[in-house]
């Protein structure tokens, strides 16, 4: 039988291997999670930088099987940190919703607090922020004063322009949107001319919907003037015909367990005269077959 | 016999010849073919091949070339000269599987083991010798594996040569024992003077025989474990006296063709049972349970992080 080999999680780093944009000087790092729908979903972390001026959001490539040689070092886990910038319009867009419920114009220092993660309303100090909150609010000037109240039609129009802008920068950059398309690094010859315009929408949206909540999400994709797809239960087998989603493509089942070695047969219940004889034979000290097909077991460490 | 192309870089394999004797291009030719170091887990494996004209057979016998294995290192030695000696009649070629080439091999992700590599080591020379235009009439060779089935493969590869391949050819036939001499000498050689690529500082060479069983060999491999890299390239990684030995007292490495349990590997890439299929879609409602991400995150690995 195979040995089970035990994976320690990766514990005590003391460094990271990150890529970061030029210049960038970490001042703070926020946690926060602004999917409030979602509660399972643990609070993400985000970097301000540049004195406050700069947001950026924090990604790691996370794979099996890769560890780092740093220097005269090997560090086990083998995370690549990106840390990118990120508009904070997508940070505050949820303390701007919740407070619109009231209808009111209110000041945004007011607005943008939260007790869970008081540092958010260094969020406001960003470059451009409170000189974009047009973008998402209506604004009031009252004795010099500030004003804002969330506005679901500019933020629509707005969030329709980053689709717009993203979908340029996936055509830029050869993003294969389509279907039945697994490997990123796959460049396809010939563009695929159906339903393209579409797809690259509806991906670009998809990914917006990363930063947005699902509410939005939903009401986004009205405004874009497209359907919602009906996507399959994942509980019920895939139907015959393919449907656009925003799901990763994956194989749906996995018949190689069953290559595996403990994979136990039952023996069936009816035998032949043959098998039954065969079935008495003294088995004690004979490998199975698999084992001649498979690599040299390694002696289990610990 | 110099050995400076393989001290140069000893981490591949390396072929040393003798100058063609002119009477082998003309005259037919018996050719003989064996190894050295097949079995310890330090240092290269070396293939030896040695021919002579179908005539002059005999007088390799009065050379008393005879199985290295029952003569001694000086002896050997002595017999190796004897052999230069007679370069107008005697030619031979070597290759020198270095013990890196012999781990990477035998550890690729498509498995190329020793008996293979043994095989093709041997065509290969027997090629270079046909190349070099040695008339070749007829190859005696020591078996590695079952002789008949060696014997098959070989006569098919060099059709309209006679091929015999025999268990202890390298004392039936003396132009077997030269090919062992040759490259039981070039072995001691390599193996007493080899050059460690790694930093190791003074490197203690009391390593014995550098066959698994030899109480000064796994010594020696003890002391010299590293807990990252294992062993210097001396070492064949793929024997199990050293595979043994990283695995109890060197950190664990996993590799993604490593062998995991079925259930488990199934769990951690989320595959689902198959009978989840076939049950009521009664679980509808965990739909908002965990959040997934945009397959843009997924196709390429990045994950939100929650803490550094």
């Amino acid at each position: 039988m195979a040995t089970k080999k035990k994976r320690t999680s990766n514990v005590d780093n003391d460094s990271w291997v990150v890529i970061a944009p030029g210049g960038t000087e970490i001042t703070h790092f926020l946690l926060f999670s602004f999917f409030f729908l979602n509660p399972a979903d643990a609070a993400s972390l985000y970097m301000l930088g540049c004195g406050d001026v700069m947001l950026y959001e924090v990604k790691a490539f996370e794979d099996d099987f890769h560890s780092w040689f740093v220097g005269q070092a090997v560090q086990r886990d083998g995370r690549l940190i990106f840390v990118t910038p990120l508009d904070p319009l997508f940070l505050i867009l949820p303390y701007l919703i919740k407070s619109g419920k009231e209808e009111k114009f209110q000041r945004v220092d007011q607005v943008v607090k939260d007790e869970e993660f008081p540092a958010c309303s260094r969020l406001l100090s960003c470059a451009r922020t409170l000189a974009s909150l047009h973008h998402i609010a209506e604004e009031k000037e009252v004795e010099s004063q500030m004003y804002h109240r969330y506005s679901q039609e500019k933020t629509m129009n707005w969030l329709k322009k980053k689709v717009e802008r993203t979908v340029i920068a996936l055509k830029k950059k050869n993003v294969s949107v389509g279907e039945g398309v697994k490997s990123s690094t796959y460049v396809r010859v010939k563009s695929e001319t159906d339903n393209q315009e579409e797809d690259f929408i509806r991906y670009s949206h998809g990914l917006i919907s990363e930063y947005i909540t699902e509410d939005l999400s939903k009401a986004l994709l009205t405004h874009l003037g497209l359907p919602e797809l009906t996507s399959p239960k994942e509980t019920e087998p895939p139907s015959k015909k393919r449907k656009l989603s925003d799901k990763p493509v994956e194989a749906g089942e996995d018949y190689t367990k069953f290559n595996s070695a403990d994979f136990a047969r039952k023996p069936p219940k009816k035998m032949t005269a043959a098998q039954k004889s065969l079935a008495k034979v003294d088995k004690t000290g004979m490998k199975p077959m698999s084992s001649f097909f498979s690599p040299k077991v390694k002696a289990e460490k610990k | 016999m110099d050995l400076s192309p393989f001290d140069d870089d000893n981490s591949v394999s390396c072929r040393l010849v003798s100058e063609i004797p002119e009477v082998c291009k003309t005259e037919d030719c018996c050719l003989g073919i064996d190894e050295a170091g097949r079995g310890p887990v330090l240092g290269p494996m070396v293939y030896g091949i040695c021919f002579c004209p179908l005539s002059r057979k005999e007088e390799l016998k009065d050379l008393k070339v005879a199985d290295s294995k029952t003569l001694t290192e000086a002896e050997r030695e002595n017999l190796f000269e004897k052999l230069d000696e007679a370069k107008s009649y005697v030619g031979w070629a070597l290759q020198i599987l270095s013990p890196n080439t012999i781990s990477t091999c035998m550890l690729r992700r498509t498995k190329y083991n020793l008996n293979a590599l043994s095989h093709n080591t041997a065509i290969d020379l027997v090629q270079y010798a046909l190349d070099s235009g040695v008339q070749l009439k007829e190859i005696y060779v020591d078996t590695v594996g079952p002789a008949d089935k060696y014997e098959h493969k070989l006569s098919q590869r060099f059709p309209g040569i006679q091929v015999t391949v025999r268990p202890k050819a390298d004392s039936l036939f003396p132009v077997v024992s030269a090919a062992s001499i040759c490259a039981k000498v070039a072995r001691d050689r390599v193996v007493k003077g080899w050059n460690f690529t790694e930093d190791l500082g003074e490197v203690d060479t009391d390593y014995g025989s550098g066959y698994p069983n030899d109480p000064k060999t796994k010594a020696w491999l003890l002391k010299y474990l590293d807990p990252v890299f294992g062993y210097p390239q001396f070492v064949r990684f793929s024997w199990s006296t050293a595979q043994t030995l990283m695995d109890s007292k060197a950190v664990n490495v996993h590799w993604d063709d490593d062998e995991e349990d079925g259930e488990k590997a199934a769990q951690r890439q989320s595959n689902k049972s198959m009978l989840s299929y076939f049950s009521v879609s009664a679980g509808g409602n965990d739909q908002n349970a965990t959040h997934q991400a945009h397959r843009f995150f997924t196709e390429r690995r990045l994950k939100s992080l929650n803490t550094l």
